[in-house]
């Protein structure tokens, strides 16, 4: 109700398309009584070439093709989702193989409009236009998956009710081998018991049975002739334990079919989250290999900076080296060089005071003769 | 109103953007893409309203504003929604001439003139795309919700609209009209949106009273134009459960000065009074570390971060109105639930591990199915849940700092004692001389609201010390002038408005923080508890919905537009107490009001009460108004 209120009550806005067409009309008459013409042919016939392959029709193709193929499934839901009971010869039914046929057209059909999406995307991306068409394309690609998920959501549904119905059938028919061999070893049981019973009765009663030829009757014949009452309540009790038996057995096949129902489920849910993750982790992925990368050129660095550092060291103690021999040896040759200098000087010094005695006699001798 | 005006606007802006058609419920329908384009006012409107996601789904694949570049889509058909100024049309002229797009629907905000229309109407011949131009609508849509039960009229030219542009001394008559107007058309939008006709009532001799009178007179003629009206059809019979009209309260800011100036103690008042806060969205810097970077490091950058607190958020919806120290426990144990489940979900982890390899025990592996499946589909709301209690941590911490510096429990204690006219603890003087006690802009508002309340003027000596006071702490005196005024307007009009009782208890100072254990540290803030008081606005509405006499509301004029003989005023014929009134303030409001308005309509069974105002101001600017008018 109050959804309704909401929806009438909410037509507050005024349309006044036709103001606006009355408008133009006025202005029409305007400009013909002031005289300014128009064409207006010219352009009609421009408009009309307009690209046939422009990136809008062949998205709109996509969304056609995607609506047809939800026509179609929900069209034959019906049929395919009604294999009510197991035993129904329905004219309308549906094969298994027309099932499997519907499945495998779906199927086809929605890997083509994918991969029709992502070919749209990437030419989009291609196509270096504005940045604005490109966002717009963009966002009408993202609408156009999610339509796409939508109706896949639908054929995904159908198909989970149709494996349901078959893992039912699965476990029912796998039940009745087991049921014929519970029967079977009922049957030896009761043989077995009957023959205690009647080696009981026979031992009460007088020998007029003969003992061996009745259990003999009894080991061959089995469960056939006459069923005293006590063994027809043996054999009710029996089936009252294979009632139950068979019961808490459908019972535990129930809870299967959920379980495996919902982990199913949670598959999808996980599957979906996986999916997900995938290009989280494809980035991180890149993200270490890129770290490791350099990591290893940063070791090659610092090995590099160890021998620079290395060879710098020789270089320089080689330095130090030829500073401190340098220093000696100037030292010793100034040592030396004095040593040579002195002995020289002392030489010449020599050699001057002998000139110099030797003029001095020299000259004593020439004043006296002067 | 069955449905809250959010919704009305909602749904209408949702059909405006289905090209005008009612949305269709079809979950797999086909997608049909549009680009939506509108200016500041439109975009003012919408965002409050619809999230980028809700757009996308509604196939809009770009929004843009009217006055962008925008490059030419062809093969796309393109909503306006503008208000009908002379540059808006202009450009969607220039946009026809240029054939960005394929067709156009135009939604205009307000009523367009037919002028107007026809300036389109000549670009469109023109540029010969007049088959292009295929809807042309008035959205009437002029106002802006944020909230439920409370709108406001503009965000973008509020300063035209201001409570400065309304009560300045030099105001031309032309200008004002010009304001009324504005307001008179938002209000007609209101209406026409609500679907109801209101019967008005408002204080003599200010603002309010041209408004309602001019208001009054636009509905009639709406509705006397019956083959135009927008008031019938089915719109009013159409599920019209109260049938009663509501009432519509137009009150004046200088009915109540000192609520703007009040210091708040509730969550969405205090978001809205110490950060950034526009439009349901809150803009904070975040990223300063507590230690400052050492010296010479390049500071870190502080990244802003928005915040959008919507209708969607149920912790925000819950307790916006609550006192501080409630939201911080809610959310605390908010966060303590989510831990308790997060830590089922990964203790469900451990045990699928472990029974992985037992094939027999299928009992114990049901249960954990159970748990799995439904932890899994639980995760996604997990995940919005973290997001919110983070959104929330963030604000508080951001609000609490605020509080623990500016000491903002304090003023908030002593502006209650003062409107409540008990006693203060200490002294204003004190608190005002206080050098590390808030800003001077508290400071000044705490003065302010004593100066209002008080009974009697404080005497010329008082005045002299508390203006020294101020001006030693900082503030600018501006102000004060301008209230000197209003008072002594007021004087001659009614009593002082009456505040009410209210009590405040402060609770104990450390008890209640030990109890809680909280993260945040809340010491040296107060715990205060709120007791019920009343505002005085909310005391007017309560005595005009209940129709109650009282010497304030007495002589409250009254107009009904469904009058067929339009007299001025009569007397009220109703006698009955309405069941839902819209108080509208001319002149600013903010969200103390808002919350109190609230709080009253919860308290009475079945009323429902809408807030609105011209414009949101909170304190600060506030007193940059005042300071304007004060320096005349």
């Amino acid at each position: 109700m109050t959804c309704q209120f909401v929806y009438s009550a909410a037509d507050m806005a005024v349309d006044i398309t036709l103001l606006f067409k009355a408008s133009v009309k006025t202005v029409k008459t305007r400009n013909k009584a002031i005289g300014i013409g128009f064409d207006s042919t010219k352009d009609d016939i421009f408009k009309r070439n307009r690209p046939k392959n422009g990136f809008s029709p062949r998205a709109k193709e996509v969304i056609t093709n995607i609506t047809k193929l939800k026509d179609f499934l929900l069209q034959h839901r019906k049929d395919y989702v009604s294999a009510g009971s197991l035993i129904s010869s329905d004219l309308t039914r549906m094969t298994d193989s027309e099932r499997d046929q519907i499945d495998q057209d779906a199927q086809i059909f929605m890997r083509t409009c994918s991969e029709a999406i992502k070919q749209l995307r990437n030419e989009a991306e291609k196509k270096v236009t504005s940045a604005q068409i490109k966002e717009h394309r963009g966002v009408v690609l993202d609408l156009i998956g999610s339509y796409l998920k939508g109706v896949c959501k639908l054929y995904s549904e159908q198909r989970a009710i149709r494996v349901k119905r078959m893992v039912d059938k699965k476990r029912l028919s796998r039940l009745t081998p087991e049921h014929h061999k519970r029967v079977e070893k009922q049957r030896e049981v009761e043989p077995a018991e009957e023959k205690t019973v009647k080696e009981e009765s026979s031992e009460k009663n007088v020998s007029d049975v003969p003992d061996n030829t009745a259990e003999h009757l009894w080991e061959e014949g089995g469960v056939e002739d006459e069923l005293s009452p006590e063994e027809i309540q043996m054999f009710e009790q029996e089936n009252q334990k294979l009632v139950s038996e068979m019961n808490s057995l459908v019972d535990e096949v129930r809870q299967i079919e959920g379980k495996v129902v919902e982990i199913s489920r949670l598959q999808e849910i996980f599957a979906e989250k996986v999916l997900q993750q995938e290009s989280e982790i494809n980035s991180i992925h890149q993200l270490v290999v890129g770290a490791t990368e350099n990591v290893k050129e940063g070791n090659e660095d610092i090995r590099e900076a160890i021998k620079n550092n290395a060879g710098f060291r020789v270089w320089i103690l080689f330095f130090l080296v030829m500073c401190s021999f340098s220093l000696l040896f100037l030292d010793c040759g100034s040592q030396a060089q004095k040593d040579i200098l002195l002995s020289r000087s002392k030489k010449k010094e020599k050699k001057k005071g002998d000139d110099v005695l030797s003029s001095h006699t020299h000259h004593p001798a020439q004043a006296s003769v002067a | 109103m069955a449905a809250s005006v959010r919704e009305k606007q909602t749904v209408a802006l949702k059909r405006m953007l289905n090209f005008n058609a009612p949305p269709l419920k079809n979950t797999t329908a086909e997608p049909v893409w549009k680009v939506l384009i509108f200016d500041r006012f439109g975009q003012d409107i919408i965002s409050p309203l619809l999230s980028v996601k809700e757009l996308r789904d509604m196939g809009i694949t770009l929004h843009l504003l009217l006055h962008s570049d925008r490059d030419p889509i062809p093969d796309v058909p393109a909503i306006y929604f503008v208000m009908p100024t002379e540059e808006n049309i202009d450009r969607i002229c220039q946009d026809l001439r240029n054939q960005l797009y394929e067709s156009y629907y135009l939604n205009f905000i307000s009523a367009i003139s037919r002028s107007k229309l026809e300036d389109i109407a000549s670009a469109a011949l023109a540029s010969n795309a007049v088959s292009q131009v295929t809807k042309v609508f008035d959205q009437y849509l002029n106002f802006i919700t944020l909230e439920d039960d409370m709108f406001i009229l503009c965000h973008q030219n509020k300063e035209l609209i201001s409570y400065h542009a309304i009560n300045k001394a030099d105001i031309l008559d032309t200008d004002m009209e010009a304001i009324m107007d504005t307001i008179v058309d938002s209000l007609f939008c209101f209406f026409v949106t609500l679907g109801a006709v209101p019967i008005i009532r408002c204080p003599r001799g200010n603002a309010a009273e041209m408004v309602a009178g001019k208001l009054n007179k636009k509905l009639r003629e709406n509705l006397r134009d019956a083959r135009n009206s927008l008031f019938t059809g089915d719109n009013m019979t159409a599920g019209q459960f109260s049938f009663q009209r509501p009432l519509f309260v137009l009150a004046d800011r200088n009915v109540d000065m000192a609520t703007p100036l009040h210091h708040s103690w509730t969550y969405q008042a205090l978001i809205h009074d110490v950060l950034d806060y526009h439009l349901n969205r809150v803009v904070m810097e975040e990223g300063a570390g507590p230690d400052s970077p050492p010296a010479g490091a390049r500071p870190k950058k502080k990244n802003r971060k928005t915040f959008d607190l919507t209708a969607a958020d149920r912790f925000w919806q819950k307790h916006k109105g609550s006192p501080f120290p409630e939201v911080a426990e809610s959310v605390q144990e908010e966060v303590e639930t989510y831990k308790a489940q997060e830590d089922e979900v990964k203790r469900l982890k451990t045990i699928m591990g472990l029974e992985g390899e037992d094939d027999g025990a299928i009992s114990m592996l049901s249960d954990t199915t159970a748990k799995l499946t439904s932890a899994v589909s639980s995760l996604p709301d997990m995940l919005e849940k973290k997001r919110l209690i983070d959104l929330h941590t963030t604000v508080l911490t951001a609000v609490i700092d605020h509080i623990r510096t500016r000491k903002l429990d304090v003023y908030f204690e002593n502006e209650e004692k003062l409107m409540s006219k008990s006693t203060l603890d200490k002294s204003l003087l004190d608190i005002i001389t206080d050098p590390d006690a808030g800003t001077p802009e508290d400071k000044m508002r705490l003065f302010l609201i004593f100066y209002i309340t008080a009974q009697q003027a404080p005497s010329e000596s008082d005045l002299d010390q508390y203006k020294k006071a101020l001006l030693d702490a900082g503030c600018d005196l501006s102000p004060l002038n301008y209230i000197k005024q209003w008072k002594a307007f007021t004087k001659m009009a009614a009593t002082p408005a009456n505040y009410g009782n209210s009590g405040v208890k402060p609770m104990g100072l450390l008890s209640r923080v030990m109890n809680t254990g909280s993260q945040f540290v809340m010491e040296g803030v107060k715990n205060l508890v709120l007791k019920q008081h009343n505002l005085p606005i909310t005391r007017i509405l309560d005595n005009l919905m209940e129709m109650k006499s009282h010497p304030e509301t007495d002589d409250y004029l009254y107009f009904d537009p469904k009058m067929l003989r339009g007299s001025e005023s009569s007397i009220p014929r109703n006698k009955n107490p309405f069941q839902e009134a819209v108080v509208f303030v001319v002149g600013g409001g903010n969200y103390i009001e808002y919350q109190n308005m609230a709080d009253y309509a919860k308290s009475k069974q079945g009323k429902k009460v809408i807030y609105g105002c011209s414009e949101l101001f909170n304190a600060t600017q506030f007193i940059k108004q005042l300071s304007q008018l004060g320096q005349k």
